[in-house]
């Protein structure tokens, strides 16, 4: 069922390789950036997805899977949006003393 | 009745009628999305978590000059190369090429066997500064916590990624050569270079 008829595809595995160690680059240069933390966490956030993408269509071919498939696999990453949406707030309140006792 | 007939293929032709998979893969391949979905959770609480404690610390090291940042990035590159290689060995299963496979899988496996010996480097580098679960010289506890937590549960998936390689390797020199077990392994792969990702930018980085 899933011998789809893609040719090898080395040359765009390649290509890829080459894109995500320049936005390994890119992210190890924002790391030193003076930037805003808070500017310098959505850069590389975008950085982050941008790579994930990469790997997530051409290496484990989503390309070629049916949507089910893909939206299955990106089910978690709004499941992990809405977990830290709704622990996050509690920074600001009263957990902070608990969990700063050594 | 024929308009019933026609009824009844009509469902059954579409993705959710019973009649083929909705997904579209072999069970083995379902089922390892299935499991990588449900680690993937596991990383996300654990990066969630590391997150939490971040902004509840009064302050936080400079990862940049606690770790050797050649290192990391050397780390990456090793991760990032041998993840491409993997694609290559699943290309070259899929085309029935089993000698091309068996090189490119254990080109992989010298890359994941690099990336665990820099960590090895970097976590005995690291418990030599005096770092430990519930103290280190240079913040809050919770630094070299979330550091040996998160490094050392993507640690173990590559050290586990390396055995599953390893035997699919044997496996395909022995001739019991399966495409999709190698593009299983391979999703397996790819999703520990999808977690160090996020560690890299959101723990050494950020």
């Amino acid at each position: 069922m899933s011998e789809h008829a893609h040719p090898v595809g080395y040359k765009s595995y390649f290509k890829t390789w080459f894109w995500l160690l320049v936005l390994t680059l890119l992210a190890l240069g924002l790391g030193y950036a003076p930037l805003g933390a808070g500017f310098k966490a959505f850069l590389l956030v975008t950085v982050t997805l941008a790579k994930i993408v990469l790997i997530a269509t051409i290496f484990m071919h989503l390309q070629y899977e049916k949507l089910n498939l893909v939206m299955l696999t990106f089910a978690p990453l709004i499941l992990a949006i809405i977990l830290f949406a709704f622990t996050f707030p509690e920074t600001q309140g009263s957990a902070t003393h608990v969990l700063m006792v050594r | 009745m024929d308009a019933s007939i026609a009824e009844q293929q009509r469902i059954l032709a579409s993705d959710w009628g019973g009649g083929k998979s909705p997904f579209g893969t072999s069970w083995s391949k379902f089922m390892m999305w299935i499991f990588i979905i449900s680690d993937a959770l596991t990383f996300a609480g654990f990066l969630i978590a590391y997150g939490f404690m971040r902004s509840i610390s009064p302050s936080w090291p400079d990862q940049t000059q606690v770790f050797d940042m050649r290192l990391i990035t050397f780390m990456t590159f090793a991760l990032i190369s041998s993840s491409a290689v993997m694609a290559c060995a699943v290309g070259a299963a899929r085309a029935g090429d089993a000698k091309a496979a068996f090189r490119f899988l254990m080109l992989t496996i010298v890359g994941g066997v690099i990336f665990l010996g820099c960590q090895v480097y970097e976590w005995s580098h690291f418990i030599g500064e005096g770092a430990t679960l519930t103290s280190n010289p240079w913040g809050v506890a919770q630094f070299a916590a979330s550091f040996f937590l998160i490094t050392g549960f993507h640690g173990f998936h590559v050290l586990s990624g390396v055995v599953i390689l390893a035997v699919v390797a044997i496996r395909a020199a022995m001739g019991k050569y399966s495409a999709d077990s190698v593009e299983n392994a391979g999703l397996y792969w790819h999703f520990i270079d999808v977690v160090w990702v996020f560690v890299f930018a959101f723990f050494y980085l950020m």
